[in-house]
Order: C-alpha cells, then sequence, then structure tokens
C-alpha cells in the first residue's frame, strides 16, 4: 500500500468511528404551550424573522439540517442548541418571570443591533437567516415595545 | 381708540407670561418613567470604580457604551431600566463583568465579594420593585 492510500485509510477509518460518538443534540418539541409566538400577538413580519433567524437554537423546535448529523459538525451544532437555549428558549417564553422578561428583550436589541446575533456561522448555513438593516430595526422596535407594553 | 391697543398690548403680554410660565412649569422633554429611581452612593461608588469607565455615554469602548450607559441610567423607561439592572446582577453573578481582560490591566477595578453582594442585591431589588 502507498503511503497516500495508508493516509486516507486512516481518514476513513476516524470518520466513521467517530460516527458512533453520540451528539447529544437537543431534543426537538413540536409542540410547546408556553411558546411565546403561540401565548402573545406577534406581527407576522416579526414573527417570520424570529422562526427563519432565531428559533432553530433559541426554540425547542430546531430544525436540523442533515449535516447536522455527521460528526464532527453535529458536536458544534449540538453545543450551539444548547447553549442557545439555556440562554433564551422562546418555547418556555411564559415560564419568565416579568423581570427577565425585560431583560431578554433588552438582550434582543443589544445582540441584534452590534451584530452578534444571528451568529455569522449560522447564517453562512441558512442564508434565510441574514437580516437586513430593516430587518435589524423591525426586530429591535418589536422587542422594544412589547418590553414596554409588559410594563403598561 | 387707544384703549384698544393698550388692552390688546396687555392681553398679549398676559399671554406671553402665561406661556413663559407654562415652560417653566412643563415636565422635561425625557420624561423617566421610575422617578423615585436613584444610585444608593455606596454603589455608585462601586460603579465609578469598576464600571463607568467604559459604560458612560462619553465612552470609547463602542460595545460598553452601547450596551449600558450609567449616566443615563436614570432616564430609561421602565421596562429598559428593569432588562439593564436585571442583566447588571447576572453579568455580575457570572462574574462576566468586569470583563477578565479588563482586570488584568486594571486589577484595582476586580469587586470584593461584598461589593458583588451590594451591587446584586440593589439592582435584583431595584429590578424586582420595578417590576411589580
Amino acid at each position: 500500500m502507498s503511503k497516500g492510500k495508508i493516509i486516507w485509510s486512516i481518514i476513513i477509518a476516524v470518520v466513521i468511528i467517530i460516527q458512533l460518538i453520540p451528539s447529544g443534540k437537543p431534543d426537538v418539541i413540536e409542540s410547546n404551550k408556553n411558546d411565546l409566538l403561540v401565548n402573545n400577538h406577534i406581527p407576522d413580519s416579526v414573527s417570520h424573522i424570529l422562526k427563519n433567524a432565531c428559533y432553530d437554537c433559541h426554540s425547542n423546535e430546531t430544525i436540523y439540517p442533515w449535516y447536522a448529523y455527521i460528526a464532527p459538525v453535529s458536536w458544534l451544532v449540538s453545543r450551539d442548541t444548547k447553549i442557545g437555549r439555556e440562554n433564551l428558549n422562546f418555547s418556555e417564553w411564559e415560564l419568565l418571570s416579568k423581570m427577565d422578561k425585560a431583560k431578554m428583550l433588552d438582550e434582543i436589541v443589544d445582540e441584534v443591533e452590534s451584530g452578534a446575533m444571528p451568529m455569522s456561522i449560522y447564517v453562512v448555513m441558512h442564508p434565510e437567516a441574514k437580516l437586513s438593516m430593516s430587518d435589524r430595526d423591525m426586530i429591535m422596535n418589536w422587542a422594544d415595545d412589547f418590553g414596554e407594553k409588559l410594563f403598561e | 381708540m387707544k384703549k384698544y391697543v393698550l388692552i390688546s398690548i396687555a392681553l398679549f403680554s398676559a399671554i406671553l407670561f402665561l406661556n413663559f410660565n407654562n415652560t417653566d412649569n412643563s415636565q422635561p422633554a425625557k420624561t423617566p418613567a421610575s422617578p423615585e429611581f436613584s444610585i444608593p452612593d455606596d454603589v455608585q461608588q462601586i460603579i465609578d470604580n469598576s464600571c463607568y469607565g467604559c459604560h458612560n455615554s462619553d465612552s470609547k469602548n463602542k460595545k460598553g457604551k452601547m450596551k449600558l450607559k450609567f449616566d443615563e441610567l436614570g432616564d430609561l423607561k421602565t421596562h429598559k431600566l428593569v432588562g439593564k439592572l436585571a442583566k447588571i446582577s447576572e453579568d455580575i453573578k457570572e462574574d462576566e463583568m468586569p470583563p477578565k481582560k479588563f482586570l488584568k490591566n486594571y486589577p484595582e477595578s476586580e469587586l470584593t465579594a461584598e461589593q458583588k453582594d451590594l451591587f446584586i442585591n440593589w439592582a435584583e431589588s431595584t429590578a424586582k420593585s420595578l417590576s411589580e
């Protein structure tokens, strides 16, 4: 066997073996009675953006793409989804206190304004999650209005 | 005729005077929704020592300035103020702030355990009472 063949065999063997390691992807739950969009009147234009750009990591309704099933990418997807849900899970919105809702809405404004969210690596694989300036403004204005109404 | 002119001038002056008085008594344009909000001296001292350098409206630190400006905290509407206070409490609790990198250069800005408790308690209790 040539050197090249040996190296390729090793790479293929490693790729096959790492598929056996469980990625620990968070479960998908389709129906969530405490969901933000289920319990509140959110404009379609806003809910559309939330679904397209946020819900994969920030809800229980993650739509896993094909590569989310292949290691080592599956590990990254798994980690990002887990951390995303821990920080903010729209599927469990109604369980938050008024104070925490205010905090989340304020953070949404900061994250979207600074461009930190949606994460650039996510947008590369999900072009529909790319937010225009007017999309950003729409989300920020909504988050501010929604927060203000909570305190009326 | 003179009478009418005099009366007109008197009326005109009266209106002007009333308008002046009105503007003097009117509310400032930016009406904070939480007029009872104030920062106690011991908390203000912590802010001045460890936070204000980045989190003020003249800060050169863009990100710090965007997220939080202590000098404008009192001007915020209630929902924004509650959001900022809750975030302050969370970031201090989780040792996210002041940033570790910053503390390397300014070790004197590191918060003691007592300062953390004081800061967290103030931020959280204020946020909670404003949420009631």
